[in-house]
């Protein structure tokens, strides 16, 4: 029932996109949001739309997946697209019908607007998929390190990413097997009027927390048993390193940044 | 019948890399009054199997019957067929939610839309048929009780709905021996009134001393069905798929092995009887 949730949606296949170090993935998509800011006109997307399309190829996740991570933004999609068509009212008029007008300024904005939003989050998504969010959160914590020195927390900032990220499927897993077991009693949990859904989720949110607390409970025990006590002298089964695909992709990617500008003068 | 799988295939996640097969084709009709244990090493499918007994989860392919009726014909008519296959799942003492253990055993029947009278008349019968004092922890949280109570008020939540059909997923997990052989006698109880029992285990001697009829799990597929006499005669193939023996077929096996004339058997009173027979009627050379 609750299985279609994907968050820490990692696609599980090998891919040279896939091999990059996380620190790379993560500086690298701050690089492409800032190039896909710097986009002027439809001229000034041409860069980004290839760049994407290279690395969707490259990474070896379907098409079909991609555009998943799109559904949840449909309605905001729609909204940009509709408010910058119709309320734009500068330009050439390209339409008019009553109190309804297009013009070119606002095509343009809808179009661009759009699009900027499509290629975000096609950009980030990617990086989620194609890097498992452990390694992610290894590569922040890298990332983030040097900020130490002012009293920053950027190990306990990491290990709390990461067992929240390693309990969201578990406690997807116990509130779907609480919500079976209650439906086993007869639970309705899909049918009724609003406060009437919102009281079938009681039977449900209890145990849930319940058993939540109890796997903290359970876990800072565990941390413990084996001499957990924070980053301060830490070493690591898996350590980071940059290699040759890396530099690859810094410097690929970093000509998007002045490719994109230069394609946006040319208009 | 009470139960019929016809063809049953369940896929996990099809058409994604995570694509799992879960129930490959399985048959399987479990009669009135059966007791039926269903056995197989972790992750050989009994829960998904489980899981089809009340429309919990849909097969992929195939159909399950409740009494000749395909009961996903009518997605409307689940919630009905809930109340009469009674499913309670592994650790049920997890889903307890209510304020008091009156009201938690309450939220079946409630969800019935029967009568308050017939849902306390209810609640008092299925405290009484696991053994707990509505008087000294009826008003109690059920989460101040033992794990063992626990778990009883969970089995008294879906009892209350008296479900013609009781489907147990490892209903002995994690309790201790007391616990257990209260919980043991409560389901032998249940069967012996008349409600049939689909019971998931994995110790071998509880359901030498329970079932009436055995269903072997091997990754997915019914391996064997049988009594459990035919099944404990083959010790050899349980073995290969990870199960075991109850300890008294062992000890029967060790004693043939010795020359004593014992019969293979499997349950523990059995064996005793046996074993009494032959140190009374022996000449002595036995003890």
């Amino acid at each position: 029932m609750l299985r279609d949730i994907t968050l820490g949606q990692y696609y599980p296949v090998d891919s040279p996109i896939h091999r990059l170090d996380p620190r790379t993935k993560i500086v690298l998509t701050i690089v492409y949001i800032v190039a896909v800011f710097f986009g002027k006109g439809l001229l000034g997307y041409l860069p980004t739309l290839l760049f994407l399309l290279l690395i969707i190829k490259l990474s070896g996740v379907p098409f079909t997946m991609m555009l998943k991570s799109l559904r949840p933004l449909r309605i905001l999609l729609i909204f940009t697209f509709v408010l910058n068509l119709f309320f734009i009212s500068s330009g050439e008029v390209l339409f008019r019908w009553r109190f309804i007008q297009i013009t070119k300024d606002g095509l343009s904005h809808a179009l661009r607007f759009s699009l900027r939003l499509i290629f975000l989050v096609l950009g980030t998504s990617l990086m989620t998929l194609t890097t498992p969010p452990v390694a992610l959160t290894d590569g922040l914590e890298s990332l983030c390190s040097p900020l130490k020195k002012i009293g920053f927390p950027a190990h306990e900032m990491a290990m709390m990413m990461t067992i929240a990220l390693r309990f969201i499927p578990t406690l997807i897993e116990e509130a779907d097997k609480i919500m079976k077991a209650q439906s086993a009693r007869g639970a309705d949990f899909s049918s009724g009027s609003v406060t009437s859904r919102a009281r079938a989720m009681i039977p449900l949110l209890v145990p849930l927390f319940i058993s939540a607390f109890r796997r903290a409970g359970d876990l800072a025990f565990a941390m413990e048993a084996r001499c957990y006590r924070g980053g301060e002298g830490r070493t690591r089964l898996h350590i980071l390193k940059f290699r040759k695909g890396d530099a690859v992709a810094f410097v690929i990617t970093g000509l998007l940044i002045p490719v994109t500008i230069f394609a946006g003068r040319l208009l | 019948m009470a139960l019929e799988l016809q063809n049953v295939s369940h896929t996990y996640q099809p058409n994604t890399p995570f694509s799992a097969v879960a129930l490959d084709n399985i048959s399987l009709s479990i009669e009135d009054r059966d007791l039926l244990a269903l056995i197989g090493h972790t992750g050989s499918g009994k829960s998904t199997l489980a899981q089809h007994l009340n429309g919990l989860m849909k097969p992929t392919s195939g159909r399950v019957l409740f009494n000749g009726k395909d009961i996903n014909e009518d997605a409307s008519r689940l919630r009905e067929l809930r109340f009469q296959v009674g499913l309670v799942f592994q650790y049920p003492e997890y889903q307890l939610f209510e304020e008091t253990v009156e009201k938690d055993i309450a939220f079946g029947p409630r969800n019935m839309g029967l009568s308050d009278e017939e849902i306390k008349s209810r609640v008092l019968g299925a405290m009484d048929l696991v053994g707990l004092n509505p008087e000294e922890i009826g008003q109690k949280s059920p989460f101040e009780l033992s794990g063992g109570q626990m778990r009883r008020v969970a089995l008294a939540g879906v009892l209350a709905m008296r479900p013609k059909v009781l489907v147990l997923d490892e209903p002995t997990a994690g309790l201790d021996p007391r616990a257990r052989s209260f919980l043991l006698s409560d389901i032998k109880r249940l069967h012996r009134e008349g409600t049939t029992v689909v019971m998931i285990s994995h110790s071998m001697d509880d359901v030498a001393a329970l079932a009436t009829r055995i269903a072997v799990m091997d990754h997915g597929s019914l391996a064997m069905t049988g009594t459990p006499a035919e099944i404990f005669a083959q010790p050899q193939r349980l073995i290969q798929m990870g199960l075991n023996v109850p300890q008294v077929s062992l000890l029967a096996g060790r004693l043939i092995a010795a020359g004593l004339p014992v019969k293979p058997c499997f349950r523990m009173e059995e064996m005793a009887d046996q074993l009494a027979e032959l140190l009374k009627g022996g000449d002595g050379d036995v003890a």
